[in-house]
């Protein structure tokens, strides 16, 4: 370790250690509890036209490239179709957009693969940048934004960047930036429809995920037999 | 309570004379008695303070506990014992609960015994002045005169706190205490207790209980539209605030008939008894009044409930399973409820209500399953249960239409029965309680 190493990451350790600790409540007498209280899931409010970070634009693209990762078939429906983009939207507004949990303070060195990724930009900010560099790539390639391409040439460009070898400009990861947006589609198809994504809870439906249950205590006896659970979402008026 | 609707009917359909008119506000404060306060977070509860002196005192302390006064005179959050100031909410503005402390100048230090008799038993202040029945002297003028003085001799026990409390915070023309004087003479029954003759000692005990010192009738009994207490309905359920004080009599459909005296001395020293968990309003009385009583005098309630002739309410025909609200409050109950009151409705004992069989719920009047739906709810917390349960809303998750069914069907299920719950009711209760409404079913949609 350089000198100038050591002393920015002690100069970063006395602003974490700063930070304040985190406190436990000591809790007497009964629960506590208050009428009318409970604890309601984030949801981040959409802006003015129903967006809450993307643009129309990025929402679009952010929806073909659901489409590609996980297509339509005989299965189920598509991840443009299941709400992917909208999903992906409103998580890029609150926290997880803002990298609230993330530590950001640099200096940032390139780690390794379990080091996961070590960017100065929020996860926002890498969707934001990644899907601009996307785009201008397929500019220079295709003379097409990335969603008038076909499906075939979306998905070649999907393969390169998984493979890493296509170059996004000095500012995107390109396989962590893949490794994103195929966690984030997969969390939008898979989360509560509350969240924006999994519309009618088709994923859920198609593997055979309960979804909202808390008591299985009456078919806990019942092995080997298909159970035909009605999945249910946390707020679910089809109940 | 009064709405402001009903209050309008009043003034505008009726040629009462305005003393009669002005005098509906303050009576309906009497209900303020019923107003759920919170408890203080402690298993002991707002407690009368124990002291070390004379019989007269030891004794004077029990009838306190059984009076549950600090429960009211004792502000939950900083309160000396007694110094007041607990505020006692009514839709004609606030009543401030009184200190009775020794103090001689903000409490009751420089009374004699016969002003501090009468203000319990008469509802005069020190100079004569008209009490607001939220002091619930028209139940304690049935005190006995021992218990009175042993009472007196255990307040003058109580370490003076200098705690200036104005009580009268309600606006004009509540705030004239000369109105009560309308309201007395209809409904204020001066007749000191009675024992029923032939009726064993064990039942006139719970009766002397019942009737004074416990004052259950301030929220068991219906009120009529002034707020006395209805004729011919003793204890056969009353409506307050956010609640239903359920049929407390020989009833076994929705009184206590049904349950064994053993079931309800449980009840009463522990806050449930495997069916029913006290919450709401019924928690404070338990936490702290109910738990510290002796367990013959609890006894000799319970004997004398299931004495009291109940009202005439049968159990229906439940509604059949196929039904589709009924399928509906099926889907919903083991999609949310049933982790905790289980499919077979028989709750967790001492921490999740049970609602098979429970009595309660099957009162025509559904209030407190919706407000316990819509708002959840704490089961009492006393020194044999000192965690209890809690539940937690259910406002944000469930639709009006879902509640509705719901409670339609714990009503209808597991030998259940009593009439269906509209989406309206739900809708009125939600209002009512200023609860948020269910999630935006748009954020689901796109």
């Amino acid at each position: 370790m350089q000198r100038r190493d050591f002393l920015s990451s002690a100069l970063a350790l006395a602003a974490a250690s700063t930070l304040p600790a985190a406190r436990a409540d000591v809790v007497s007498g009964g629960q506590p509890w208050e009428p009318g209280k409970a604890s309601v899931p984030p949801l981040a409010a959409p802006r003015q036209g129903g967006l809450a970070f993307f643009t129309q634009a990025e929402l679009d693209m952010a929806g073909a490239l659901a489409d590609r990762l996980i297509p339509a078939d005989d299965l189920s429906i598509g991840g443009k179709e299941a709400g992917c983009a909208v999903f992906i939207d409103r998580q890029l507004a609150g926290d997880y957009g803002k990298g609230a949990t993330l530590y950001r303070l640099g200096r940032f060195v390139k780690g390794t693969p379990e080091q996961g990724t070590q960017s100065p930009f929020t996860p926002a900010e890498r969707w934001r940048k990644g899907l601009a560099a996307i785009d201008a790539y397929c500019g220079r390639a295709y003379s097409k934004p990335f969603v008038q391409l076909d499906a075939s040439q979306q998905d070649d460009l999907l393969h390169a960047m998984e493979n890493g070898t296509l170059d996004l400009g000095r500012e995107v990861e390109t396989k962590e930036l893949f490794e994103q947006i195929l966690a984030n589609v997969r969390e939008g198809f898979f989360a509560d429809p509350l969240y924006g994504g999994n519309k009618n809870m088709a994923s859920w439906k198609m593997i055979g995920f309960p979804g909202a249950r808390y008591d299985f205590r009456d078919l806990i006896g019942k092995k080997g037999q298909k159970l035909q659970i009605i999945p249910t979402s946390l707020v679910d008026n089809t109940l | 309570m009064i709405t402001r609707k009903r209050l309008a009917r009043v003034a505008t359909g009726s040629s009462l004379a305005a003393l009669l008119m002005l005098n509906i506000g303050v009576a309906r404060a009497a209900e303020a008695i019923a107003v759920p306060g919170q408890q203080n977070g402690t298993s002991e509860g707002v407690n009368a303070p124990a002291t070390r002196e004379d019989p007269a005192v030891t004794r004077g302390r029990y009838v306190a506990i059984a009076g549950d006064c600090a429960a009211c005179h004792t502000d939950p959050h900083q309160g000396k014992p007694f110094a007041g100031g607990y505020a006692l909410e009514t839709p004609f503005g606030t009543l401030l609960a009184s200190n009775i402390t020794s103090d001689k100048r903000t409490g009751i230090g420089a009374w004699t015994e016969a002003q501090f008799t009468r203000a319990v038993r008469e509802g005069k202040g020190r100079d004569g002045e008209n009490l607001y029945p939220a002091m619930p002297y028209n139940a304690y003028v049935k005190v006995s005169d021992q218990d009175m003085h042993d009472l007196w001799a255990y307040m003058q026990t109580i370490p003076a706190v200098d705690n200036e409390v104005v009580s009268n915070q309600l606006p004009f023309p509540f705030n004239i205490r000369l109105m009560m004087m309308g309201w007395n003479l209809l409904f204020f029954d001066q007749t000191p207790f009675v024992p029923q003759p032939g009726a064993t000692a064990q039942v006139n005990r719970g009766a002397y209980l019942v009737q004074g010192l416990g004052h259950c009738a301030a929220c068991h009994t219906a009120k009529n539209f002034l707020g006395g207490d209805k004729a011919g309905a003793f204890l056969q359920g009353g409506d307050l605030a956010g609640w239903h004080a359920p049929e407390i009599t020989s009833n076994a459909y929705v009184g206590v008939g049904g349950w064994s005296p053993a079931q309800i001395v449980q009840y009463l020293k522990t806050g449930s008894n495997g069916v029913a968990v006290a919450s709401g309003p019924m928690a404070e009385a338990v936490t702290n009044s109910t738990q510290h009583m002796t367990d013959d005098d609890l006894m000799a309630i319970a004997v004398y409930l299931r004495n009291i002739p109940g009202s005439t309410a049968t159990k229906p025909q439940p509604l059949a399973a196929a039904d589709s609200v009924m399928k509906q409050g099926a889907n919903v109950y083991s999609a949310n409820c049933s982790a905790c009151h289980n499919s077979d409705g028989k709750g967790i004992s001492g921490i999740a209500s049970g609602l098979a069989n429970n009595p309660a719920l099957e009162s025509a009047n559904p209030q407190t399953l919706l407000t316990t739906v819509l708002q959840g709810g704490r089961g009492a917390v006393t020194l044999s249960n000192p965690t209890s349960g809690a539940m937690p809303s259910f406002a944000w998750k469930l639709s009006d239409q879902q509640v509705a069914a719901v409670a339609t069907y714990i009503r209808n299920t597991w030998g259940n029965a009593a009439p269906a719950v509209k989406a309206e009711q739900a809708a009125q209760v939600r209002q009512a309680l200023q609860l948020p409404g269910q999630l935006a079913a748009s954020n689901a949609s796109h």
